[in-house]
C-alpha cells in the first residue's frame, strides 16, 4: 500500500511559515496568563500570583475535604426477587420463650429483622405484644450471643461435637435426660420422641423456672386433666385475682390483657364495665388496674381462697387479717354469684389451686369464662420431675444431660446441688445461645438459633398452631436444637425439611402449607367450648391449706419484672433493662421492694434516713439491706413501693447474672432464685425472711421521682357509679375551665353580623356533642390573640384510654424499636437523661401506710403535638415547627440544642441527645467520659436500626413524631393506589404494640375515622386534654379512668395522703 | 455645660490638693510603672482560672452536654443562671456612663471608666454561656440571619433567644464604642507622656491622632452624647429582653408580666454591687482613694438600697399574684420555691437581696468601706441565687408531677462558671495595668468645681456677705 498523505489544507501542503507557527503553538489563542518561568518576573505577577493562589487553595481544599471514611456497603450481585431496597418485607412468625407465646409479624428491611409486630390473625394474642416481644429483635443482634459451638470450653466444629456426643451416647448405659422448658412445638416433641426411640433410656424433663405445677396438678386432681384451661377475661364480668398478675407476668399476659382491655371500654352507649378484685402481697400492674384491691401476706393466699369459697358456697362471713380483705371477699363473693365470674390464683400450691378450682366450679365458670374445650400448653413443667432429675444426677445415675431453653445453674433454687450433680454427669450438652451460667459448666455447647433465624412451630392451645419462619439467615455458626437431636439420633434429614414435610402432610398439600405460612397461624374456625366436671376433694384441700399456718413475721416474694421476666437472654437486653418498671419506675437493677411503713420501721432510732423513704428526687441513693431467708442472704437496696403489704419484701428474678451473659447484664442486682424453695410437691415463691439495715447505700436509677398527681386535673378518674349517674361530669368541668371562650360577646356579634349578611343560618346544633364541639372550637379561636390556622386535609390525632392502659410498657419498647431510640445507661438515667419518647407516668394515691387504700394509675405521656405548641415559637432557628397535618416536627439538622423548647414544654416530653449515643457526630468514641466503648454502637447491634428513621446526632432535641415515617408511608401507598388514605392504614408503633388497644390514632378530619368517632361520639364524655387551659391545643386526648369501685381516693385530701405529704 | 460654682453642701468629688498635673500623674503613672506583686499574683490566678474554664468547656464540647447535670426537666441550670447574672452585672456600667451622664451627675466621673470596663468584660463572660450551652455549638451561626443556600431559611424572629442575640450583641457593641471613645483623650495623654518608643507608638495608634484641639473636644462631646443617648434605652432594653426568655414562656414562675422591670432593677442592683467590689479593691491597690472617695461609695450604696427594695417588692408581688390568680400551677410553683427541696436557694435569695441591703438606710454603714465591700459580695451572691431560683426552681416542678426532677451542677458546669471569673479578672487586671482606670479628662473637667482644694479656696469667698461680694466684683477692675 502506498503511504498516501492527506493534508488538512493548502497551508500544510505548502508548509508556510504561518502554518509552522501554528503547529508549534499548542494553543491558537494567546493564553490568558503569562507562562513565564519566573512568576515574579512575569508581566503581570500580581494577577498571576492571585490566580495560582486561588486555584491551589480551592484545589487543596476540595481534595482535602473530599477524603471520606470508607463505608462498607455490599450490594447484591444478583438481586433477590422479593427484596426491594427500601421496602420492608413482613414474615408471619411466632415468638416463643419458654411458655411465653405471641403470634408475630417480623418486619425485615434489606434482609434484616428490625421490628416485631403482633399478628392480628391470631385469635390468641390478637395483634397484641409485650415489651419483651418488642425487644426480642434486639436479642438477635446481641453481641454476647455465642458465635460457634464449644467443646470443653474451646471452640469446636459441629462435626467433632457430633462425633463425641454420638460416641458418648452409644457407649452410655445410664439414662439420658433432655431438659427443656415448656415445649409448645409439636415437631420438636416429635423429634424428641424419635430421639427417645433411638435411645430408649432417654427422658424428657420439662422444667419451668417460674412454675405452674401447682395448677397443673390441681387440675389433674380436680378435672382429671393435667392441663391448663383457656381463660376468657373478656367474657368475665367479675374477675378475682388472688396474686395472679395476669396483665403483667402470669401465664399469658398478652392474651389476657387483650381480653381484659375489651371489658374496659366503657361509654354511654356501652354502660358495661368489668370488675376486677385483686388480692396480692406486692404491687403489680394487675393490682394497679384493680377496682378493688387488698393485700395479704403470700402465706395467707390460701386463707383468702378458702374464705372466698366459703362465702360463695355457704355464705360464711370471712374472718381474715384485715377488714378490707373481709369486705373484698364479701363483695367478690356477691358479684361472683351473679354469674360470669372468673377466679385466678398465682399460687403454685396444689391445694390452694384446688380450692380455686372449686370456687370456679361453684360459680359456674367452667364452660363459660374457663374453657376446657381448648386447653393451653403454655406451661407443662412438673417440679417434682426436675427435683427427681437433680437427685438422679447427684446419685450418679445420669449418663448425659442435654439442656435447652432453661438455665438451672442460675434458675434452680438449689443451684449448688444442681452444679454438684452436673459434675457427676459424663456428657453435658447445652443449647444455650449465650454463655449462660449452665452453659459455662457444660462439656459441649451447641448454640441454638435465635427464634428469628429458625423454622419452627408452636401449639399454644390444643388445636391452635402457629408457625415460625426465619427473618434472616443465621448470623453465626449456630444450629437448630432440633437438628442436633436429629443428628445424634442418626437422622439424615434436616429439621427444616422435616418440619416442612410434617406441616405439608398435616395441612394437606403445598398450597395449604404456603397459605398457613403466610398467615402464620392455623386455627379452627370457631373455638370449641366445654366445661369440666369438678371432682376434686375440696375438704381435703382446705384442711391441707389450713395446716400450713401463716407465718407471723416478714415474708419474701420472688416475682418477675414485667420487662425482664424469668431472666434468660432478657437479662442482657439493654432496652428491657432500661425500661422503667411500671410500678417502681426503676431501671437497670433489682432491689428489695418494701412498703413505706416497713421502710420507716427499718429506720430505727428515727435517724431521718432519707435513703429509706420513697422520696428520691434529691437523693438517688437507697439504703442497702441484708435479706436472710432459706439459709442464704443477699444485700440489696430498698425501694419503697406504696401498696405493698407491710410485712412483705419482694425481689425480682433475672438479675445478678454472670458477667459472661453480656455487658449489660453484668454487675446488675442480685439473684433472687435461691429464695425459692421446694415443699415436697411444688416450688414455692415465697418464704419467711428477716431483713436488717446495713451501712451501705446504692444508687437506684428511678425515672419518676414524684408519686402523687397532687390533685391536679391532669388525670381524671371517677367511679363507675358517678359516671353512670352523670356521664358529662368531666365535660362540665371542662366547660367551667374553657367554656367561656365559646361565647365571647364580641365574637358572637361579629359572627351574627356575618351570618345576617350572608343570610346563612348559624349552626344550631343544640345537642351535647354540638355544645362540646362549640366549646372546643370557641376555645381554639378565642383563647388566643393569634390567628387560628386552618388544617384542611389530614389532621392527625391520638387518643389514649386511661381506663384500658395497664402500664405494661409494650408501647415504650415498641417506640424504642421503631424510632431508633437510644439507650443511655444507668449513670445517665440517674441524671434524668433518659430518651424514651413515650413515658408512662405512674401516680399513686391513698394512704402510704395503708397498702389497701392505694389506687394506682398510669398515664402514657408523649409529645402532644400541640397545634399551638409552646416549643415551636421559642426555637431561635425554627428547628421545631408545625406541619399542616398537625404534627409538631423536628428538623434535626437545623437544631442547635439550646434546650429552650424542652424547658417551655409543659409536658416535658422533649428529649435531648446529651451524649453521642449513636456514634453519629464528628468526634470518635466520645460516648463515655472514660473512653469506654459501647455494645450499642457495634456494627452488629446497629443492624437493629430502622433505616426509615434518622439516627440523631449528639446535641439535638428529639421527641415523639407520631411515627411520621409510617404516616408518610401510608399516604404514599394510598397515593400509588390512587385513592384517599383509609382509616387504620397509618398506625403508630405504640398503638400497634398496645395489648389493650388503649391507643387510637388517625385522621381527625375524617369523620368516618375511629379517632373522630371516639372523640365526638363514642367516648366524648370521657375525652379530655391535659392542661388544655394553657391553650396548647394538644392533638393527643385522653379518656378518663372509670374505676368500678366505691370511692376514688385520688385528689381528695382526706383520702389521699400522698397529696398532703407531697411525695 | 458646667456650673462654675458648686455648693458646699455637696462633698468634694476629688479629695486632696490636686492640680491638673497631679491628676495626670496619679492616674497615668501606674501605667508607666512595673505593676506590683499583688498584680502579678492576681493575674496569675485569673489566668489559671481562665484556663480551667477553657478546659471545662472543651470537655463539655468534646464529650457532649451529658457531662453536665442539666436534664430532661431542667434544661437550663448553671449555664443560663450565670448568663443572666453576668449580663445583669454589666448594667451598672451603662447606667453610670449613660444615664448619669445625661442627668449630669458629676460623681460618675470617678467611677465610670472602671464601671464601663466591667460592663464590657461582664458581657463577654455572659456571652460564653448561651454559646456553649448549645448542644451543637459548631452550628451556632444558624442563629444569624445570613443569606444561605438552604432555601429562604431564616432564624425564628418569634423566639426570645433570637432577640437575645441582637440585644446582647448591640449592647456589647455600643458599650465598647462608648468606652473606647471616652478613652481616646486619655490614651493621648499617655502617648504624650510616653518615654519609650513602643509605648508612644501603641498609645499613639490607640488615640487615633488625638491632638486636643477645640474641634476634637467638641466632636468628642457630641459623640459622647449620641452614644449616651443610644445606651440609655439599652440599659432598660437588654435585661428586659433577657427577661422575655422567661416571661414569654408558659412555665409557671416564668410566665409573668412583672419580669422586665424586675429584671432591670435586679440588674442595676447587682451591677452596682459588682462596681463596689471592684472599685474598693482598685482604689486600695492603685492608691486612688482621693479620686474614688467615700462619697462615691455612698452614692452607689444609695442606688443599691433603692434597687434592692424594688427587687424585694417584686418578689412579694410575685407571691401575691400567685395567690391572687388562684391558678394551681402558679401557686404550686411558688410553694415549691419556698418550701420544696430547693427552699435554701429561695431563702438565700431573700436574705441576701431583700433583707441585707436595708442596712444601707444607715449612713454610717453606707460610708463604711469594709461593710460595703462585704455587702457588695452578699448582694451578688443573692442576685446569683435570684436567677437560679427563677430558672431552676420554676422548671423542676412544673405542670405534671410525673416529670418533676432535681438538679445539682456537675464539675464542668462549675468549671465553666469559674472560668468566666478567670476571663473577667484577666481582662480587668490587664485593663488596670494598661488603661487609665479613671477618666483623667473627665476628672479634670470637674476638678475645679468639685475638687476639695478648690472648694476650700471658695470658702473665703463664700463667707463674704452678698453685698461685699457684689462690691468686690464691681470694683475688681
Amino acid at each position: 500500500m502506498s503511504q498516501k498523505q492527506y493534508w488538512k489544507g493548502l497551508e500544510e501542503l505548502q508548509d508556510t511559515a504561518a502554518h509552522k507557527e501554528v503547529v508549534a503553538n499548542e494553543f491558537k489563542e494567546p493564553l490568558p496568563f503569562d507562562l513565564s518561568d519566573s512568576l515574579l518576573e512575569a508581566t503581570t505577577p500580581r494577577r498571576d500570583f492571585l490566580k495560582y493562589l486561588g486555584y491551589s487553595t480551592v484545589a487543596a481544599t476540595l481534595v482535602a475535604s473530599c477524603e471520606m471514611p470508607v463505608r462498607r456497603a455490599i450490594p447484591y450481585a444478583i438481586k433477590p426477587e422479593d427484596i426491594v431496597p427500601g421496602v420492608p418485607n413482613y414474615y408471619a412468625s411466632t415468638f416463643v420463650d419458654g411458655g411465653d407465646y405471641c403470634a408475630v409479624v417480623v418486619k425485615t428491611r434489606d434482609g434484616r429483622p428490625i421490628k416485631i409486630e403482633g399478628n392480628e390473625r391470631s385469635s390468641i394474642s390478637r395483634g397484641g405484644t409485650s415489651a419483651r416481644v418488642q425487644a426480642s429483635v434486639l436479642n438477635l443482634y446481641d453481641k454476647a450471643r455465642l458465635r460457634q459451638p464449644y467443646a470443653d470450653g474451646k471452640e469446636a466444629t459441629f462435626e467433632a461435637i457430633d462425633r463425641s456426643v454420638k460416641d458418648a451416647l452409644s457407649s452410655n448405659t445410664k439414662p439420658v435426660y433432655i431438659l427443656t422448658g415448656s415445649m409448645m412445638s409439636p415437631t420438636t416433641k416429635e423429634i424428641i420422641s424419635q430421639f427417645v426411640a433411638k435411645y430408649p433410656t432417654a427422658k424428657h424433663v420439662v422444667y419451668d423456672p417460674i412454675s405452674y405445677s401447682g395448677m397443673l396438678l390441681a387440675n389433674e386432681a380436680s378435672y382429671g386433666k393435667r392441663a391448663l384451661p383457656s381463660y376468657h377475661f373478656d367474657k368475665a364480668q367479675t374477675i378475682v385475682s388472688l396474686g395472679a398478675d395476669f396483665l403483667g407476668t402470669w401465664l399469658s399476659p398478652i392474651e389476657f390483657a387483650k381480653q381484659y382491655g375489651a371489658g374496659r371500654k366503657v361509654s354511654v352507649k356501652n354502660m358495661k364495665l368489668s370488675k376486677l378484685y385483686n388480692v396480692e402481697s406486692m404491687h403489680t400492674i394487675t393490682g394497679a388496674a384493680a377496682d378493688h384491691r387488698a393485700t395479704c401476706k403470700p402465706s395467707e393466699t390460701g386463707a383468702v381462697a378458702i374464705a372466698l369459697y366459703n362465702a360463695i358456697v355457704s355464705g360464711t362471713q370471712p374472718a381474715l387479717a384485715s377488714k378490707k380483705l373481709n369486705d373484698l371477699v364479701n363483695g367478690a363473693a356477691a358479684d361472683l354469684k351473679k354469674g360470669n365470674g372468673l377466679v385466678v390464683c398465682g399460687s403454685n400450691d396444689v391445694n390452694i389451686q384446688i380450692v380455686v378450682n372449686a370456687i370456679n366450679n361453684a360459680i359456674g365458670a367452667n364452660g363459660n369464662t374457663i374453657n376446657w374445650g381448648v386447653t393451653s400448653n403454655y406451661k407443662q413443667g412438673i417440679d417434682a420431675d426436675m427435683v427427681a432429675m437433680v437427685d438422679a444426677m447427684n446419685a450418679g445415675q445420669v449418663g448425659a444431660v442435654m439442656i435447652h431453653g432453661v438455665n438451672p445453674v442460675y434458675e434452680y433454687h438449689d443451684n449448688k446441688k444442681f452444679i454438684d450433680g452436673l459434675v457427676k454427669v459424663p456428657v453435658t450438652v447445652s443449647f444455650a445461645d449465650h454463655m449462660d451460667e449452665t452453659a459455662q459448666r457444660c462439656k459441649f455447647i451447641v448454640p441454638d438459633h435465635n427464634y428469628l433465624e429458625s423454622w419452627g412451630d408452636a401449639e399454644p392451645k390444643t388445636g391452635y398452631y402457629s408457625l415460625m419462619q426465619p427473618g434472616i439467615a443465621p448470623l453465626f455458626k449456630t444450629r437448630a436444637f432440633q437438628d442436633s437431636l436429629m443428628t445424634w439420633a442418626g437422622s439424615t434429614t434436616t429439621y427444616g425439611d422435616f418440619w416442612k414435610q410434617y406441616w405439608t402432610n398435616k395441612l394437606g398439600g403445598q398450597s395449604n402449607f404456603d397459605a398457613a405460612l403466610q398467615d402464620g397461624i392455623i386455627e379452627p374456625a370457631t373455638m370449641p367450648t366445654a366445661g369440666a366436671s369438678f371432682a376434686g376433694n375440696v375438704a381435703d384441700a382446705i384442711a391441707k391449706v389450713q395446716v400450713a399456718k401463716a407465718s407471723t413475721g416478714l415474708e419474701l416474694v420472688v416475682y418477675q419484672k414485667v420487662a425482664i421476666g424469668h431472666g434468660g437472654a432478657w437479662s442482657n437486653n439493654p432496652w428491657l433493662l432500661e425500661m422503667p418498671d411500671p410500678i417502681t419506675k426503676a431501671t437497670w437493677d433489682n432491689y428489695a421492694c418494701v412498703s413505706p411503713k416497713r421502710a420507716k420501721e427499718l429506720d430505727k432510732g428515727g435517724s431521718q434516713d432519707v435513703e429509706l423513704t420513697g422520696i428520691n428526687e434529691v437523693v438517688t441513693a437507697k439504703r442497702v439491706i441484708k435479706i436472710k431467708a432459706n439459709g442464704t442472704d443477699v444485700e440489696l437496696p430498698v425501694v419503697v413501693v406504696p401498696g405493698m403489704h407491710n410485712d412483705v419484701v419482694a425481689i425480682a428474678v433475672g438479675y445478678g447474672r454472670n458477667a459472661k451473659i453480656g455487658r449489660a447484664a453484668a454487675n446488675m442486682g442480685k439473684n433472687a432464685y435461691p429464695f425459692v424453695s421446694y415443699n415436697g410437691q411444688t416450688f414455692a415463691y415465697n418464704t419467711g425472711v428477716t431483713i436488717e439495715k446495713t451501712a451501705n447505700k446504692y444508687d437506684v436509677a428511678i425515672t419518676q421521682t414524684h408519686h402523687s398527681y397532687e390533685g391536679r386535673p391532669i388525670v381524671h378518674e371517677y367511679t363507675f357509679e358517678e359516671f353512670a349517674k352523670d356521664p358529662n361530669v368531666l365535660q362540665k368541668e371542662r366547660e367551667a375551665e374553657i367554656g367561656e371562650f365559646a361565647h365571647l360577646p364580641w365574637v358572637e356579634e361579629k359572627k351574627e353580623k356575618k351570618g345576617a349578611e350572608e343570610g346563612a343560618e348559624e349552626g344550631t346544633d343544640k345537642t351535647v356533642t354540638g355544645a362540646n364541639s362549640k366549646m372546643e372550637e370557641g376555645f381554639r379561636q378565642n383563647g388566643t390573640l393569634y390567628p387560628n390556622y386552618e388544617s384542611p386535609g389530614i389532621h392527625w390525632g391520638m387518643s389514649i384510654d386511661l381506663n384500658s392502659c395497664i402500664g405494661c410498657g409494650a408501647c415504650v419498647i415498641g417506640c424504642q424499636a421503631e424510632n431508633n431510640i437510644s439507650v443511655v445507661g444507668k449513670d445517665h438515667i440517674l441524671k434524668a437523661h433518659e430518651m424514651h419518647w413515650i413515658r408512662i407516668d405512674r401516680y399513686f394515691s391513698g394512704m402510704p401506710d395503708e397498702p389497701d387504700t392505694i389506687q394506682t394509675m398510669f398515664q402514657p405521656m408523649m409529645c402532644q403535638h400541640c397545634d399551638n405548641a409552646p416549643c415551636e415559637n421559642v426555637c431561635p432557628v425554627s428547628a421545631t415547627n408545625h406541619s399542616s397535618e398537625g404534627l409538631n416536627q423536628m428538623a434535626y439538622n437545623r437544631c442547635i440544642g439550646t434546650k429552650y423548647c424542652a424547658n417551655n414544654c409543659p409536658y416535658k416530653v422533649r428529649h435531648f441527645n446529651w451524649m453521642d449515643w449513636n456514634g453519629a457526630d464528628s468526634f470518635a468514641d466520645n460516648l463515655y467520659e472514660d473512653g469506654r466503648r459501647d455494645d450499642m454502637n457495634d456494627d452488629l447491634t446497629r443492624m437493629v436500626l430502622n433505616p426509615d428513621v434518622t439516627v440523631r446526632s449528639r446535641g439535638v432535641m428529639e421527641k415523639c413524631t407520631f411515627c411520621v415515617q409510617r404516616l408518610q408511608d401510608a399516604k404514599l401507598t394510598a397515593k400509588k393506589l390512587g385513592r384517599p388514605m383509609q382509616d387504620g392504614e397509618a398506625r403508630t408503633a405504640c398503638q400497634q404494640a398496645c395489648p389493650t388497644d388503649a391507643i387510637v390514632f388517625g385522621n381527625v378530619n375524617d369523620t368516618t375515622s375511629a379517632i373522630h368517632k371516639l372523640r365526638k361520639e363514642e367516648h366524648r364524655e370521657r375525652t379530655f386534654y391535659v392542661i388544655e387551659q394553657i391553650h396548647t391545643l394538644p392533638n393527643v386526648n385522653y379518656l378518663a379512668k372509670v374505676r368500678n369501685t366505691d370511692v376514688i381516693v385520688g385528689g381528695n385530701e382526706k383520702t389521699d395522703d400522698f397529696m398532703n405529704q407531697h411525695i | 455645660m458646667h456650673l462654675k460654682y458648686e455648693s458646699f453642701v455637696r462633698e468634694p468629688l476629688v479629695d486632696g490638693d490636686k492640680t491638673y498635673r497631679q491628676v495626670t500623674e496619679d492616674i497615668i503613672s501606674p501605667i508607666e510603672k512595673k505593676p506590683g506583686r499583688m498584680w502579678y499574683v492576681g493575674f496569675f490566678f485569673s489566668v489559671a482560672l481562665l484556663m480551667f474554664g477553657v478546659f471545662s468547656v472543651t470537655w463539655a464540647v468534646y464529650w457532649g452536654l451529658g457531662t453536665w447535670n442539666v436534664n430532661r426537666t431542667i434544661g437550663w441550670g448553671w449555664d443560663i443562671t450565670n448568663f443572666v447574672w453576668w449580663v445583669g452585672i454589666g448594667h451598672a456600667g451603662t447606667l453610670i456612663s449613660a444615664i448619669l451622664l445625661l442627668f449630669r451627675q458629676g460623681w460618675r466621673t470617678g467611677v465610670n471608666r472602671a464601671a464601663e470596663a466591667m460592663t464590657i468584660f461582664a458581657v463577654m463572660c455572659a456571652g460564653q454561656f448561651p454559646i456553649f450551652h448549645m448542644g451543637r455549638v459548631w452550628d451556632a451561626f444558624f442563629v444569624m440571619p445570613y443569606p444561605n443556600s438552604r432555601g429562604a431559611l431564616w432564624p425564628n424572629f418569634n423566639s426570645p433567644l433570637m432577640w437575645d442575640v441582637f440585644a446582647i450583641s448591640t449592647y456589647f457593641t455600643v458599650s465598647l464604642l462608648f468606652w473606647y471613645s471616652g478613652l481616646i483623650p486619655d490614651f493621648a495623654t499617655v502617648r504624650d507622656r510616653a518615654k519609650t518608643a513602643l509605648r508612644k507608638r501603641l498609645y499613639g495608634v490607640a488615640s487615633f491622632g488625638w491632638t486636643g484641639t477645640v474641634k476634637n473636644w467638641q466632636r468628642h462631646e457630641a459623640l459622647s452624647l449620641v452614644l449616651a443617648g443610644l445606651s440609655t434605652p439599652l440599659v432598660l432594653s437588654v435585661h428586659t429582653i433577657v427577661s422575655f426568655d422567661f416571661a414569654t414562656s408558659v412555665i409557671p414562675g416564668w410566665h409573668t408580666t412583672i419580669f422586665p422591670p424586675y429584671f432591670v432593677a435586679g440588674a442595676i442592683f447587682s451591677g452596682f454591687a459588682m462596681v463596689q467590689t471592684l472599685l474598693i479593691m482598685v482604689r486600695k491597690i492603685l492608691h486612688l482613694e482621693e479620686y474614688i472617695t467615700i462619697g462615691h461609695l455612698e452614692a452607689m450604696n444609695k442606688v443599691i438600697v433603692l434597687t434592692g427594695s424594688i427587687v424585694g417588692v417584686a418578689y412579694l408581688t410575685e407571691l401575691f399574684m400567685a395567690w391572687y390568680s388562684q391558678v394551681p400551677y402558679e401557686m404550686g410553683a411558688f410553694k415549691w420555691r419556698i418550701a420544696g427541696p430547693y427552699w435554701w436557694s429561695y431563702w438565700a435569695m431573700m436574705t441576701c437581696n431583700v433583707i441585707s441591703p436595708q442596712f444601707f438606710w444607715f449612713k454610717k454603714l453606707r460610708r463604711n468601706v469594709p461593710f460595703t465591700f462585704i455587702m457588695s459580695i452578699v448582694v451578688n451572691i443573692g442576685m446569683w441565687f435570684e436567677r437560679f431560683v427563677i430558672i431552676v426552681t420554676s422548671l423542676y416542678r412544673d405542670y405534671l408531677p410525673g416529670s418533676w426532677a432535681y438538679y445539682t451542677p456537675a464539675w464542668p458546669e462549675i468549671g465553666f462558671y469559674l472560668g468566666t471569673f478567670g476571663l473577667f479578672f484577666t481582662c480587668f487586671f490587664l485593663f488596670a495595668k494598661y488603661f487609665p482606670v479613671i477618666a483623667v479628662a473627665e476628672i479634670k473637667f470637674v476638678l475645679k468645681t468639685s475638687g476639695q482644694s478648690y472648694k476650700q479656696k471658695m470658702e473665703v469667698i463664700d463667707e463674704k456677705s452678698a453685698e461685699d461680694f457684689v462690691h468686690e466684683q464691681e470694683h475688681a477692675h
